[in-house]
């Protein structure tokens, strides 16, 4: 079963997309923070990341630059509401595999994950 | 009477100088009589021969102060003439104490001038806006066109002439005299072109500003000291005024350009704020935006989908296509603050365009509008941001597909103008045009006619085509259609190509 970490600051957001990714098979975990989610991500195995860019604190580049730091092996999907074409560009620089801007399309999400996943279990790094 | 006396002022002056001469010598002669009477008792004094002695030595010795004294009189207090033209002149300087406008000076001294003096041409000649040349400001008696057309330089012979000597009237027939002939017909040559006689230079601070240059009916008419003592007087006063009215013209520019400039700061504070207050809100809006839409997809997408009604999903989906359009408006009004920063690559405006034209081709194929295309294929490539270039494309596209409804066509021009280096966009609509007194507000932001619109497409193209230099207007009449005009400088980039294409083509040859 292929593991999600979404990332936001916004609890309703994270909310909506563990319901969302738990109907459709995913095994979701959440965080309110990069501090949070670098520390789940310690503990347990993940496959995908949705990761928000703005947030208080660690934000999303730093935590970003952190994850593929560590070499987790894992993909990191930005999510982005208004940020300049600068920071996008910073993130994709920095590793990230993809992004999607707010508000989300849901069905372009999952597709996007689910493309990861397969990526992924190509490579043999998961077992579908 | 007086008319005739006027006629005969010369006899009338004579015999008065005659009486005057006569009432001195019989004067005289009872004051010597007197004397040789009382002091020496001889009447010597009363002999004929001695009367005819001391009448002539009075008359030779008195004859010239006696018929200057005269004339004076005359000419002061008899016949007035002239001194009623220095009057009105004299009069005419105070008046130009309440006039500012230059022009409207001008012309008041060369007509009061040249009407009051009985003069055929006056020139009021003062220095133009083009450096060192002098142009006539205002004439009297002079075809109108030709006094327009005359320029004349600040090395001119005349000029230099009267630089060199100071405040006195220049006299067409008395110049001559000190110069060879050469220097002499180059200067006839200046009061010819002037059509002048005689030129009053006017000077203020000991710095020559212009001169009148006039001529008389009568090519033999003078004038005497007086009439070039009083020039000099009303040059000075002339001077002054024209100073102060150059001065005030300055001043007025100057005042002009600060509205000029507090305006476009006024604007600028505008924009600022606007951009303050949507970054703010934006940011803030996003989120629950995102949460509205998010959850409304999570019911939409419900694998169990035996659970809503067709109705439910309708709404659903209005709440999704909804939330995105308020995103994207938050997005535009972020744009504009963001354009500076957008990475710029060297692209092709025709394939911009294709892309722009392909992304609404659905719609108006839909409501039977038709795009058509004239490309200049010498268009060179742009160094621009593909972003900011297809929402330019996008703005004024969707700006006609408004306009027009439904049926109708929108023509797309692009030109290269080499000589300018700019390229020009046209894009032109069949629509309902623009009325006229909204033509000045279509660029402002939130201007709208049109109900569901916001009002900042037409904003935030124009900001992003003054951000690259260029310019953008409009050109409409209600039921005609608009005209939208953009203008987009691309010298440097162009250069630069040619410069790199010539350097490889020299390593090729090697």
């Amino acid at each position: 079963m292929a593991k999600l970490l979404v990332v936001d600051d916004e609890i309703e957001i994270c909310e909506f997309l563990k319901l969302f990714f738990e109907e459709r098979g995913y095994q979701v975990s959440t965080a309110q923070s990069g501090e949070e989610a670098l520390r789940k991500l310690d503990d347990q195995v993940h496959h995908v990341v949705l990761l928000d860019i703005h947030m208080p604190g660690v934000d999303g580049l730093m935590t970003l630059k952190e994850i593929k730091g560590r070499n987790y092996g894992i993909k990191v999907i930005m999510v982005t509401a208004l940020e300049t074409r600068d920071k996008i560009e910073e993130a994709m620089r920095l590793g990230a595999d993809n992004y999607i801007t707010k508000p989300l399309s849901l069905e372009y999400l999952e597709r996007d994950v689910q493309e990861k996943v397969a990526q992924l279990a190509r490579s043999g790094k998961i077992l579908l | 009477m007086i008319f005739y006396l006027k006629k005969r002022k010369r006899l009338l002056a004579k015999i008065t100088v005659g009486l005057a001469l006569f009432f001195l010598g019989a004067g005289s002669f009872a004051v010597f009589s007197f004397l040789s009477r009382k002091f020496f008792s001889t009447h010597w004094a009363e002999q004929s021969q001695a009367v005819i002695v001391l009448m002539t030595l009075i008359s030779l010795l008195a004859y010239k102060p006696v018929d200057r004294w005269v004339t004076h009189f005359f000419n002061q207090y008899l016949f007035k003439k002239k001194s009623y033209a220095h009057l009105v002149l004299m009069n005419l300087t105070k008046e130009l104490d309440l006039i500012f406008d230059f022009q409207e000076m001008a012309n008041l001294i060369v007509n009061t001038f040249g009407e009051v003096m009985n003069l055929k041409t006056v020139a009021l000649l003062t220095a133009s806006e083009s450096p060192g040349q002098f142009e006539i400001s205002a004439a009297y008696g002079w075809p109108l066109s030709e006094h327009r057309r005359f320029r004349c330089s600040k090395k001119s012979p005349l000029l230099l002439m009267i630089r060199t000597g100071g405040e006195h009237v220049l006299v067409r027939n008395q110049v001559a005299k000190s110069f060879t002939w050469q220097e002499t017909n180059r200067l006839l040559h200046d009061f010819d072109r002037l059509r002048a006689n005689w030129v009053i230079p006017f000077f203020v601070k000991d710095e020559f500003v212009g001169l009148l240059a006039f001529s008389a009916f009568d090519p033999e008419r003078t004038f005497d000291d007086n009439d070039f003592y009083f020039f000099r007087e009303f040059a000075g006063m002339i001077a002054k005024n024209l100073y102060k009215s150059q001065k005030f013209l300055e001043l007025k520019r100057y005042n002009d350009q600060l509205q000029d400039a507090q305006s476009r700061i006024l604007q600028k504070t505008k924009l600022d704020a606007i951009e303050q207050l949507a970054t703010g809100i934006a940011h803030e809006i996003h989120n629950p935006l995102t949460i509205i839409s998010g959850k409304a997809q999570v019911l939409l997408l419900q694998s169990d989908k035996k659970k809503n009604d067709s109705r439910v999903e309708d709404v659903l989906k209005t709440i999704v296509k909804q939330t995105k359009r308020a995103a994207d408006i938050t997005r535009k009004l972020l744009m504009f603050s963001q354009s500076s920063g957008a990475p710029k690559e060297e692209i092709q405006l025709e394939q911009v365009l294709e892309d722009t034209i392909a992304l609404v081709s659905y719609q108006t194929s839909l409501d039977g509008i038709r795009i058509l295309k004239t490309l200049d294929h010498k268009l060179p490539p742009l160094f621009a941001n593909v972003h900011e270039m297809r929402e330019i494309f996008l703005n004024l596209i969707l700006n006609a597909v408004q306009a027009i409804g439904t049926e109708g066509t929108i023509r797309v021009l692009m030109n290269y103008a080499k000589a300018d280096e700019l390229i020009e966009i046209q894009i032109s609509d069949t629509g309902k045009g623009i009325e006229p007194e909204n033509l000045g507000k279509v660029f402002n932001p939130f201007f709208t006619t049109h109900h569901s619109a916001l009002g900042l497409g037409l904003f935030v193209t124009q900001q992003i085509v003054h951000h690259y230099g260029g310019s953008i207007r409009v050109e409409s009449n209600p039921d005609e259609g608009s005209l939208f005009i953009v203008q987009l400088p691309c010298g440097d980039i162009s250069r630069n190509l040619t410069k790199d294409k010539r350097s490889s083509g020299i390593s090729e040859g090697k």
